[in-house]
């Protein structure tokens, strides 16, 4: 116990923790109210301009407009539906992307000649929009939801596999050396050294890859498709029904958010080293 | 320099071990390491290297910035193959390495892993059962004024602690020699002093063979039995003294005061000074 408090560090980091916990509260509430007030402020003025005349609501749309189709379109329940399609295809490729994704590029630690073989051919599919792929992948499964799983499968896999693996080069050797000093086999290294030490960049990978599946998988709903946020944004535009698109719009900002938050939550849980840093 | 203080150099057993036959816990026999890589000259980084180590004793390697001491710390710990020689710990070859326990400047605690599970690392490897495990872990925390921290991560503890523990999870595989190479060197001056004196007599206590690798002459004499000077690269052992300050004193605070330390440091000094001159010209 007197060692504790000799180092004071520990206790000192404590309270200004504490402190700091306190004020960032105070500013997230005033943050959240200008946040709001801005955002009402924004929608008076564009409708009050869509009444005096100043703003078109055929080729802007108007607040009044768009809630009243928000309205119908949750009432005959095709807003949900579409929803539904659209995280449904977003999730499944983001969650077999990113995790097979991670999986082949720790693997890829125990053979460094398999990774630099392929390493031209994984820079050259990072760099490739993965949308271009999106006409054939259509093409080969259909324009139901499993071309839309393969797209976001597709768009995540690499960034996942390439995030894993520059995270396995990354490891200090020097905690290498000393399991290997233990009398650690290969296996144990990989499992208790580089599976967790590479776990940070997995999961900022996840966190790009949410964005990357979404893309891919609104992209693949505009070229073809019977359902979904996409399709339905898509087919809005074609007929100049703006309110709907932003309707479609503001429901996919929401379910971005929501996937985000959720790889949040996910990261607290399986990086708990990590909060002493933030 | 007063002949009074001169330094006994010889290659006489330990005071520690006087009347009593210790064996060997390490011998380094004509240990050689060239660094050749295609299309560049090879590198002789060791010339020679001939030492021997009995059990419980406490030996310094000190050498001029340079001089490959990662590079013998690295054959130690049988992290890498000599050229030429042999190193033979406690009569049988250290291939496996699980034999000889290390540590270093930087503590090397996993980030991912509470105190305590850092401090089990080893005998999880060595598939000790994990209540037992746990147990002896508790034990050492305990003892060293740590348990407090045993479920916490490494990152809220400062760096004294965090080396403390690293030396726990060392000792507790229980191996035959410790391997420390500049273990205190990124630590303020005081903690430095306090952990001398603590890793010192915990070893004692625990009867461990040392090894430290270190460019703080200081450091060397005050912890101590024997202090083993290296030349510039490629690196021979250019003398060995008899220090046991620490021994024959019980401390290292004590030995750092003695009138015979400052003795040791100006003829270490002079060792080394004169070959960082012989190495420039």
């Amino acid at each position: 116990m007197s060692e504790a408090q000799l180092h004071t560090h520990v206790i000192r980091a404590g309270s200004v923790k504490e402190n700091d916990e306190q004020l960032a509260g105070n500013t997230l509430l005033t943050d959240n109210l200008w946040r709001g007030a801005g955002l009402a402020l924004v929608i008076i003025l564009w409708q009050i301009g869509v009444n005096v005349g100043w703003i078109n609501p055929f080729l802007m749309g108007s607040p009044v407009g768009i809630a009243g189709e928000a309205w119908r379109l949750i009432q005959s329940g095709q807003l949900l539906n579409d929803t539904i399609a659209t995280v449904y295809a977003t999730v499944v490729g983001f969650l077999a992307g990113s995790i097979l994704g991670s999986i082949c590029g720790l693997l890829l630690w125990f053979s460094r000649s398999v990774a630099r073989i392929i390493d031209p051919f994984m820079v050259a599919l990072n760099g490739l929009p993965k949308i271009a792929l999106a006409p054939m992948i259509i093409i080969w499964f259909g324009s139901g939801m499993f071309s839309k799983i393969m797209l976001a499968f597709v768009a995540t896999f690499v960034v996942a596999l390439l995030s894993a693996y520059q995270g396995t080069h990354q490891i200090d050797r020097n905690l290498i050396n000393l399991m290997r000093s233990l009398g650690a086999s290969r296996r144990e290294v990989f499992t208790k050294v580089v599976a967790p030490a590479t776990l940070p960049w997995i999961i900022s990978a996840f966190r790009l890859n949410i964005g990357f599946a979404l893309i891919a998988e609104i992209g693949g709903e505009f070229i073809s498709s019977d359902r979904g946020l996409g399709r339905m944004i898509f087919v809005a535009g074609n007929l100049f029904n703006l309110n709907v698109v932003w309707v479609g719009v503001i429901m996919l900002m929401i379910v971005a958010i929501v996937l985000y938050v959720i790889v949040s939550q996910v990261e607290k849980r399986l990086l708990p080293w990590e909060k002493g840093h933030k | 320099m007063n002949a009074s203080m001169a330094a006994s150099v010889t290659q006489a057993a330990p005071r520690g071990a006087q009347g009593v036959q210790r064996h060997s816990v390490i011998t380094l026999d004509g240990i050689k390491k060239t660094f050749s890589s295609p299309g560049a000259d090879a590198i002789e980084v060791i010339e020679d290297i001939s030492l021997d180590i009995k059990q419980e004793e406490f030996v310094s390697i000190v050498g001029p910035s340079g001089c490959g001491k990662s590079t013998m710390f690295n054959i130690i710990a049988s992290l890498l193959e000599p050229s030429d020689g042999s190193i033979t710990l406690r009569g049988s070859d250290p291939k496996c390495g699980a034999r000889v326990g290390y540590m270093l400047q930087r503590d090397l605690l996993f980030p991912w892993r509470t105190i305590i599970d850092n401090v089990c690392l080893g005998l999880e490897i060595q598939g000790v059962r994990k209540a037992r495990r746990y147990e002896m872990a508790r034990d050492q925390l305990t003892r060293y004024g740590l348990a407090d921290f045993a479920d916490q991560y490494p990152n809220t503890l400062s760096g004294g602690m965090r080396q403390r523990v690293a030396l726990i999870r060392t000792l507790i595989t229980d191996p035959d020699l410790i391997l420390l190479d500049e273990p205190f060197s990124a630590l303020d001056y005081q903690t430095r002093l306090v952990l001398e004196e603590e890793i010192v007599s915990i070893l004692k206590e625990h009867h461990k063979t040392v090894v430290l690798i270190t460019h703080d002459i200081g450091e060397a004499i005050a912890m101590s039995d024997r202090v083993a000077v290296m030349t510039q690269r490629p690196t021979s052992v250019k003398k060995i003294y008899d220090v046991g300050l620490s021994r024959e004193l019980g401390s290292c605070l004590k030995a750092r005061s003695d009138a015979r330390y400052q003795g040791f440091f100006d003829s270490i000094w002079d060792d080394l000074d004169i070959q960082i001159a012989g190495g420039e010209s």
